[in-house]
């Protein structure tokens, strides 16, 4: 489960004081399918980034399975990252110099996994996207769609809790954008839960739960959490 | 965990800048490895003994220029005011000096004859008291003596019956037992007779660049020349007094000659290794110039390189790479960017060395120089990568989801 309260996130350059989120609440259970929209400059991409601990917050309290993501440091968001976050990038993020086999395998030497381990886990998951029999290919052998295909079956590749998706279609075609998302949903029903940050209205509505953010703050819940309190209006 | 083989498999598919760092350190291995190799081996040369108790002693010109000169009479009177001056402990006429650059050479052989085996030595000609003058060591046999001395006229052929030689030399002449040259009997001249009588532990020859510098031999003449050495030893830390006491003295004494170049033996080794000091410094500018444009080299392709990653950086960090995982990275691709520049260069540094003992006689460069060369650049590479390493480590995870 990820808890956020009163996330607060500030910006601060010499001369400018930039306030990216406004006690920012929020609450996504195991299993949620939650689609993050809103426009641009709302803090979306600020919220997926300390969602993803891939930036600290200014102040607030953020509990991501049970720990509090306050307390620790860089190696153990590291670890927190590699363990329980998977993450799906607009551009891919693959490593263009390594194939797909070797780019999926990334992580999961993070993890230490031993090498029995990760071809297993490697093959699974490409497997798993449609993608086994090109394994020895480049990313610029592959099409768009079949890249972000790889960059999901790396983001699964270590079983994490949470998958955390950056317009994961924004790069995409409509028919390749399609296919992804159905299988974003695949996942999901398989218990992985999904936080999707997306302009795209339509594709938003494919998700669970639709939350809209605007100026740093949840300004629109159409699914609202019990626990949670009434976003701000 | 090492990401040795994605490292491996990215070069290969990425080469060209890590090539040319790789054969920078390659030039570099084979360049830095032969230039220290030739300053050890001048170093080397350097310090060799010359068998010259150099602290103590120089030596000067006596150049005749009177008509009907009695040189014997002169030299015999010089030689005792040398001796008898306070301070002095023993002086010689000389025909050379050690490392002067100047000086006389014969071969002996151990048969009589033409076309028979020969060793070059170099030649001083001096009298009973050469080894006290000169503070060399008598390691064997026995020294000249005064009934030995005989009178040697310019242009003579002829030779004495008797020489002292070095060990080197008699290690040369007899390399299974140099001890057993002591009253042997070698030929000078090819056909002339000449017996060992003495070994001295080292006296070097005038030219510090002949291969058989260590190989002298003193021969018991008197020259009847209008130019000769005097050389003298005096008690420890009186030698720079006496110089210009006993040069005037000798000036004084006679008007029909010149006494030139009062020199010491030390300066005469400073001048003899001057070309050598020179060109160490030369070569040691090399080693250090070549060595930091390699340095700096690798801090370049590093820094570019990682600019040209920053978001790959960011979406390791994103999937869980550590700050010390990223720099292990850059420090492991350095390190076999480093090990093939070093393989390629420990090729090239045997071939240029292959061709150095070939062309300049020089002695086979050592396998530990070579593992030295080696460890250095390692060590450089590893120093040069860990700026930028750092500098890949603090790239924000962040950066992963940004637009750059």
């Amino acid at each position: 489960m990820l808890v956020m309260k009163n996330i607060n996130k500030i910006f601060q350059t010499a001369d400018i004081q930039t306030h990216a989120l406004r006690d920012f609440c929020l609450q996504v259970n195991e299993g949620d399918f939650v689609s993050v929209t809103g426009p641009s400059g709302s803090g979306k991409t600020t919220f997926l980034n300390i969602a993803g601990l891939l930036e600290t917050y200014t102040d607030g309290e953020f509990l991501l399975d049970g720990e509090d993501v306050g307390t620790l440091n860089d190696n153990g968001r590291s670890r927190m990252r590699n363990q329980k976050i998977g993450f799906i990038f607009q551009g891919f993020n693959l490593i263009p110099d390594l194939n797909l086999y070797d780019n999926v395998d990334v992580p999961l030497r993070y993890r230490g996994f031993n090498a029995k381990e990760r071809k297993r886990r490697i093959e699974e998951n490409l497997e798993r996207v449609g993608l086994a029999s090109r394994m020895k290919h480049l990313p610029s052998q592959l099409s768009g769609g079949q890249q972000q295909r790889v960059a999901i079956a790396r983001a699964l590749a270590t079983d994490p809790r949470f998958l955390l998706a950056d317009e994961p279609t924004g790069n995409l075609d409509s028919e390749m954008a399609k296919g992804v998302l159905t299988l974003l949903e695949e996942i999901n029903q398989q218990g992985t839960t999904i936080i999707m940050v997306t302009h795209d209205a339509e594709l938003a509505q494919r998700a669970k739960r639709t939350i809209q953010v605007k100026d740093g703050r949840v300004s629109e819940l159409e699914i609202v959490s019990p626990q949670m309190n009434q976003a701000i209006a | 965990m090492l990401e040795t083989g994605l490292i491996l498999r990215a070069l290969a598919r990425n080469k060209i800048g890590a090539l040319l760092i790789a054969l920078q350190i390659a030039l570099t291995m084979t360049i830095m490895v032969n230039a220290i190799f030739m300053i050890q081996d001048r170093q080397h040369q350097m310090q060799r003994d010359s068998g010259l108790d150099e602290a103590n002693t120089f030596y000067l010109t006596n150049t005749v220029f009177g008509q009907d000169y009695n040189i014997q009479a002169h030299l015999q009177t010089d030689l005792h005011m040398i001796r008898n001056t306070p301070g002095v402990i023993d002086a010689i006429q000389i025909n050379a000096v050690p490392l002067s650059s100047s000086g006389w050479s014969m071969a002996l052989q151990h048969e009589p004859g033409e076309d028979k085996d020969a060793v070059g030595s170099a030649i001083y000609m001096v009298d009973e008291h050469a080894i006290n003058s000169m503070g060399l060591e008598l390691i064997a046999g026995i020294n000249f003596t005064q009934e030995d001395i005989e009178l040697r006229k310019d242009g003579q052929s002829t030779w004495p019956a008797k020489t002292i030689i070095t060990k080197a030399f008699a290690e040369n002449l007899y390399p299974d037992d140099w001890q057993s040259a002591v009253g042997k009997t070698v030929y000078i001249s090819q056909t002339q007779p000449m017996q060992i009588i003495g070994i001295v532990k080292a006296l070097q020859a005038p030219w510090n660049g002949w291969n058989g510098v260590e190989r002298s031999m003193l021969v018991p003449f008197h020259r009847e020349s209008k130019g000769s050495y005097y050389f003298i030893r005096t008690e420890e830390g009186r030698r720079d007094a006496l110089m210009p006491i006993i040069e005037k003295a000798l000036a004084e004494s006679d008007k029909e000659r010149i006494i030139r170049r009062v020199t010491t033996v030390e300066d005469t080794r400073k001048r003899s290794y001057r070309q050598h000091n020179a060109t160490n410094k030369i070569l040691t500018t090399v080693v250090i110039t070549l060595t930091l444009i390699t340095g700096f080299g690798i801090v370049g392709l590093a820094i570019f390189s990682i600019n040209r990653r920053t978001k790959q950086i960011g979406t390791r960090r994103a999937l869980g790479a550590t700050k010390r995982q990223i720099m292990s990275y850059f420090m492991m691709e350095n390190f076999i960017i480093s090990a093939i520049g070093n393989v390629i260069g420990c090729i090239g540094a045997v071939g240029l060395n292959m061709w150095l003992v070939s062309t300049f006689n020089l002695s086979p460069i050592s396998f530990e120089l070579i593992a030295f060369g080696v460890v250095a650049l390692f060590i450089v590479g590893q120093l040069a990568v860990l700026y930028p390493a750092r500098k890949a480590a603090m790239i924000a995870p962040a950066t992963a989801t940004r637009t750059i």
